[in-house]
């Protein structure tokens, strides 16, 4: 029996397809990865599973049971660390620990015993007296994913938890995540940060404008452009001329300006210097650096879309 | 999720929030204590500034054709007669019987124009006087004696001196309006010694220019013993509080006042919570859970209510300890602030969820910022109301404080719990209402839950 199953998933405002009939699947034990960039649909994937926001269509099945029908099972069992630190800034760390425990039934010494393993998994236990309001970025992001495990949950969906941290608290929290899940928990992690789903996710479906566009293993996700090489060039100057010559070698298949450098796509990559540097040489402008890029899902996502995952 | 597990949450919160805390809870201690010793003149020492008309009832404990006959007898009794001779005699009974005591003091005193714009007057028998005073539809009974007209008329006709006991009986309820009847009634009983004084000095003249002397060879002694009891003679006014209730003093009127405004700033507070947590997706996070709704307004209402309560804790302690308050039987009064608290923790969640639905702050700032002043004003929490004009008054029902105020100062009074029945009945009333409307909005926002 599939974990967690999605099928047809769908969800309209007003006339924006925010999620359009998206399917896919989540296996127990597994960091699943929801890659896309900001308003792919994501969150409101995650929120449908999460039975805050009711679907226009399909459905969700926990353990083969619908959510939709009967979501008790899956809220007892699911933990959620949304995108924004819900939390009480006023109230200190402890405090808000026994809140959110007490809002998943935990009470007395198990409640005492969860958030003690809880502040030391967060790595936050020495400032739990203090309000959380004076912590910094990384620390209230941390508490935010702590909230999430006071009730040891079955399924931890984590939302873009490393939004707008230090690189610090950002390498914590994806080694939790790591730890979290060696211990047994299913995660779904969603960011539109293609390094941390690359190296925290074992399946990852890739989400554009309320579809999925694609899904599988990272290996998998590579071999769709397998062959397809990415160069970026730098040159003194980018004039339309150069990108005109540029553009007229046959086997290139994509080229654009990205900041002060032009990438190109190409499923040549033998012929592709030697023709480069024979059309640079008929314009004015010279070449201050080529960069052959690794095949990763940024490259697959543009491949896909024609757009960067940060655009 | 216990409701109980939220409603600490919240308790705690707003426990955090200083700023919040100074506003409900020292604001109400400060002002309170600031107008109780500015305004405590306008209480204990009679009335100053403009004053709404207030309606007394007059009751003629004397019946006119006796009271004709008396002075007819008594000016013909051997003890005034024999000072004068037949002709001064049958004068002196012809001007008395001329002498209109009910058009001085109906007509000439409070027909004066001036007096008419504070106070408007009802004949009524001693009985339904009563009944009106007990059913606060006038300020105070006036009660003229038995003797009324043969009294006053002996003063002012003759040199003899008789007392006249006008009683007041002032309502409570009426704090500054039994001042004013008094203060009238006071005003009647100095303006007739002016007149005995004037007539006095009418006599004196009168003897001077030749007046028989055998029958005025006593007069000095006579004009001596009119000087002598001038200070005490004449017409006295007797201040009564009905059935022995006390008024309130300025103290108790705005510890009262005060609290009952600054409460409405327990729902002010509560009303943004909702959406706050909704704002921070705490609200969220706890639906995600399984929290239902319900439970999460639920806290909302308690933290309200418990809140209120502390408000009301404080200021009843501080007033009775620093100001010397007596708020009288303490049982009613814990039993009617449960009722207030009750209502303005109604309101506080009614708003909460209208404010949730709307998703802005907008409904509580107006809230906070024009309603809760609104209410405070017609409610009598800044100006006794009875003091404003009528139409205000009929509006203050529509304040909770209004309806509050009243319910602690009758307390205070020394009334019982029966007698405010009806204004806790009306709190009651009005707190059912505004869950049943922040209900029926909730329910609805649910279906944005979907959304």
């Amino acid at each position: 029996m599939t974990f967690l199953k999605v099928r047809e998933l769908k969800k309209h405002f007003k006339d924006v397809k925010a999620v359009n009939e998206i399917n896919f699947e989540v296996k127990k034990g597994e960091i699943f990865g929801l890659l896309g960039p900001n308003g792919a649909g994501k969150s409101t994937t995650i929120s449908m599973i999460s039975t805050l926001v009711h679907p226009d269509g399909g459905d969700i099945f926990y353990k083969g049971e619908s959510i939709l029908k009967n979501p008790k099972p899956l809220q007892k069992k699911l933990g959620v660390v949304p995108q924004e630190i819900a939390l009480y800034p006023t109230l200190t760390g402890y405090e808000n620990l026994r809140f959110w425990g007490n809002v998943y039934g935990l009470n007395g010494s198990l409640l005492k015993q969860r958030i003690e393993e809880v502040s030391k998994i967060i790595g936050i236990k020495d400032r739990l007296k203090h309000q959380i309001e004076k912590y910094s970025g990384g620390m209230k992001r941390r508490l935010n994913i702590g909230a999430a495990l006071l009730h040891e949950p079955e399924l931890l969906i984590m939302d873009e938890p490393t939004v707008g941290i230090d690189p610090q608290s950002r390498n914590h929290i994806l080694d939790t995540v790591l730890e979290l899940n060696k211990k047994g928990m299913t995660i779904i992690y969603t960011s539109h940060y293609m390094e941390e789903v690359e190296y925290l996710c074992s399946r990852i479906s890739i989400m554009d404008q309320g579809q999925i566009i694609a899904s599988g293993s990272k290996g998998e996700l590579v071999e769709i452009i397998k062959g397809n090489k990415r160069i970026n060039l730098k040159f003194d100057n980018i004039s339309d001329t150069l990108l005109g010559k540029i553009k007229e070698i046959s086997y290139i298949n994509n080229v654009e300006i990205i900041s002060d450098e032009v990438a190109i796509t190409t499923n040549n990559g033998e012929a592709i210097f030697k023709d480069i540097i024979n059309k640079v040489s008929e314009t004015d402008s010279s070449i201050l650096s080529i960069d052959v890029k690794k095949p990763n899902l940024e490259e697959v996502f543009l491949h896909l879309t024609g757009k960067a995952l940060r655009d | 999720m216990r409701i109980i597990d939220i409603l600490r949450k919240d308790l705690k919160i707003i426990l955090s929030d200083k700023k919040s805390l100074a506003s409900m809870i020292l604001m109400p201690v400060i002002i309170s204590s600031i107008l109780s010793f500015a305004l405590s003149g306008s209480f204990g020492g009679g009335v100053s500034g403009n004053t709404s008309q207030f309606q007394i009832a007059i009751v003629k404990e004397y019946d006119d054709n006796e009271q004709v006959d008396k002075i007819h007898r008594g000016l013909t009794s051997s003890l005034i007669a024999g000072s004068f001779d037949d002709e001064q005699r049958s004068e002196i009974v012809e001007n008395a019987l001329d002498l209109d005591i009910e058009e001085i003091f109906f007509e000439q005193f409070l027909g004066n124009e001036e007096l008419k714009k504070v106070v408007s007057y009802r004949v009524e028998d001693r009985e339904s006087a009563m009944e009106l005073i007990r059913n606060r539809d006038v300020a105070a009974v006036v009660i003229l004696p038995e003797d009324f007209i043969y009294d006053m008329t002996i003063n002012l006709t003759t040199p003899f001196r008789n007392i006249v006991d006008i009683q007041v009986i002032g309502n409570t309820d009426y704090i500054i309006g039994s001042e004013v009847a008094e203060s009238i009634m006071s005003g009647f009983a100095d303006m007739t010694s002016s007149m005995i004084i004037g007539k006095n000095i009418f006599i004196e003249t009168a003897l001077s220019k030749g007046a028989n002397e055998n029958a005025f060879e006593d007069i000095d002694i006579i004009i001596d013993n009119i000087s002598g009891i001038m200070d005490n003679s004449g017409a006295n006014v007797d201040y009564i509080q009905l059935e022995g209730k006390t008024p309130v003093n300025s103290f108790q009127y705005y510890a009262v006042a005060m609290t009952t405004m600054f409460i409405l700033y327990a729902a002010g507070y509560g009303s943004r919570t909702l959406l706050e947590e909704k704002d921070n997706i705490t609200y969220q996070r706890m639906i995600i859970a399984g929290t239902p709704q319900w439970k999460i307004a639920s806290g909302k209402f308690f933290m309200m209510f418990i809140f209120a309560f502390l408000q009301i804790l404080v200021m009843v302690t501080y007033s009775s300890l620093v100001l010397n308050v007596n708020w009288g039987n303490l049982i009613n009064v814990v039993i009617v602030s449960l009722f207030i608290i009750f209502s303005v923790a109604g309101l506080g969640t009614m708003i909460a969820a209208a404010t949730f639905k709307a998703g802005n702050y907008k409904m509580a700032s107006v809230f906070d910022n024009l309603i809760i002043q609104i209410m405070a004003l017609i409610g009598g929490s800044f100006i006794p109301l009875e003091v404003l004009p009528r139409f205000i008054q009929n509006l203050s029902f529509l304040s909770i404080n209004g309806i509050a105020l009243k319910s602690y100062l009758r307390i205070m009074m020394g009334y019982d719990l029966g007698s405010v029945v009806s204004y806790i009945s009306a709190l009651l009333g009005l707190g059912i209402v505004f869950i049943a409307i922040a209900i029926f909005i909730l329910k609805r926002k649910e279906g944005l839950r979907h959304a």
